[in-house]
């Protein structure tokens, strides 16, 4: 049972917020675009929930003793490259990637009508275009290893 | 006397019943708060890191999950996050999982066409997010997440992606307009 700890530990943990998910409509992105759009805060109020709940969570946690790697001082390069991990990647390359990647990421899910959770949470309802959604997730995940690193690696190098 | 106490106890009731209406109205509130202490508990007592602030997302644990299986199969070595190297995330596994059972549950359960209009368009748009998310490696859930951890340029990126959102929301009125 210990040693399949990490794996149980974020099923529960993605079963739980899949169930509020569901519940709640949840949604990051559809936060931003329904203030934006006709000013409708309940969603936004989720999304700025996570930064107040993350900041209680993380505030309690380092005082009960939790275990916490570099609390408040992040190196901010070393962990933004998440499937480049392993390569050695110019920092400086990667922020501009990564802004690029976030603007055009905002752009693509409001195009699908939600973010990645909220994509999981309508394909486990039943939803045609979130399973479709997730299948090409799938196959970008395989696209952006056997093409995207690659390149990234070759102009991080020039 | 039990005329006042039954008048405390209606005002009591009415107090409650007020709180479980504003209950409903703040749900996705709760879900995101939630969503910040499961994800500082998770890495905090279960010991998820490194990377920091990796509890909970929907970009990097899907790929992750998605490189483990490959590896597995055809002895690939797509990278993966360290901590789930031995062992695959199943957090993505979950998210489906929990909303399936909340929708039986709830009797909301059916197939049917989604949101998106064109099958097609759904499949492309879900390889474009993942592709441009991995650039920058985190859902718009571990970025806020990262946000509240300390780290400045995870704000930079909200910016980013509050642009992004909004130069959508311009295209799309541009296209009604026209």
């Amino acid at each position: 049972m210990l040693t399949f700890k990490t794996s149980i530990i974020t099923l529960v943990v993605g079963m739980i917020l899949g169930y509020l998910g569901q519940r709640s409509r949840f949604c990051t992105i559809s936060g931003v675009r329904d203030f934006y759009l006709m000013r409708d805060s309940y969603r936004l109020k989720g999304f700025l929930g996570i930064i107040i709940g993350g900041i209680i969570g993380f505030g309690a946690v380092n005082i009960f003793n939790g275990k916490l790697q570099d609390f408040l001082h992040p190196g901010s390069f070393e962990i933004m490259p998440i499937l480049a991990d392993g390569f050695n990647v110019e920092p400086l390359i990667l922020v501009p990637v990564s802004l690029l990647g976030a603007f055009v990421m905002a752009y693509f899910s409001v195009m699908a009508e939600g973010c990645p959770f909220r994509q999981h949470v309508i394909a486990g309802e039943g939803r045609l275009s979130g399973i479709l959604y997730l299948l090409g997730l799938v196959s970008g995940v395989l696209f952006f290893d056997i093409v995207l690193v690659p390149i990234l690696q070759v102009i991080s190098l020039l | 006397m039990v005329a006042t106490l039954k008048g405390i106890w209606d005002s009591i009731r009415s107090w409650i019943k007020s709180f479980k209406f504003r209950l409903s109205d703040n749900m996705a509130l709760i879900t995101g708060i939630a969503m910040g202490v499961l994800a500082a508990v998770v890495q905090g007592y279960f010991n998820v890191q490194p990377p920091v602030g990796a509890g909970i997302c929907a970009v990097s644990h899907p790929a992750n999950l998605v490189n483990w299986v490959v590896n597995q199969i055809f002895g690939t070595s797509f990278t993966i996050h360290s901590i789930f190297v031995t062992l695959p995330v199943l957090t993505s596994v979950g998210f489906i999982l929990g909303s399936f059972i909340a929708a039986v549950i709830n009797k909301e359960f059916k197939f049917r066409k989604g949101p998106v209009r064109d099958n097609l368009l759904a499949y492309i748009l879900g390889f474009m997010v993942i592709v441009f998310g991995l650039m920058w490696g985190s859902c718009p859930i571990r970025t806020a997440i990262l946000a509240s951890y300390g780290m400045v340029f995870a704000y930079v990126v909200l910016g980013a992606i509050v642009l992004g959102v909004i130069a959508a929301c311009e295209y799309i009125k541009w296209k009604v307009r026209r």
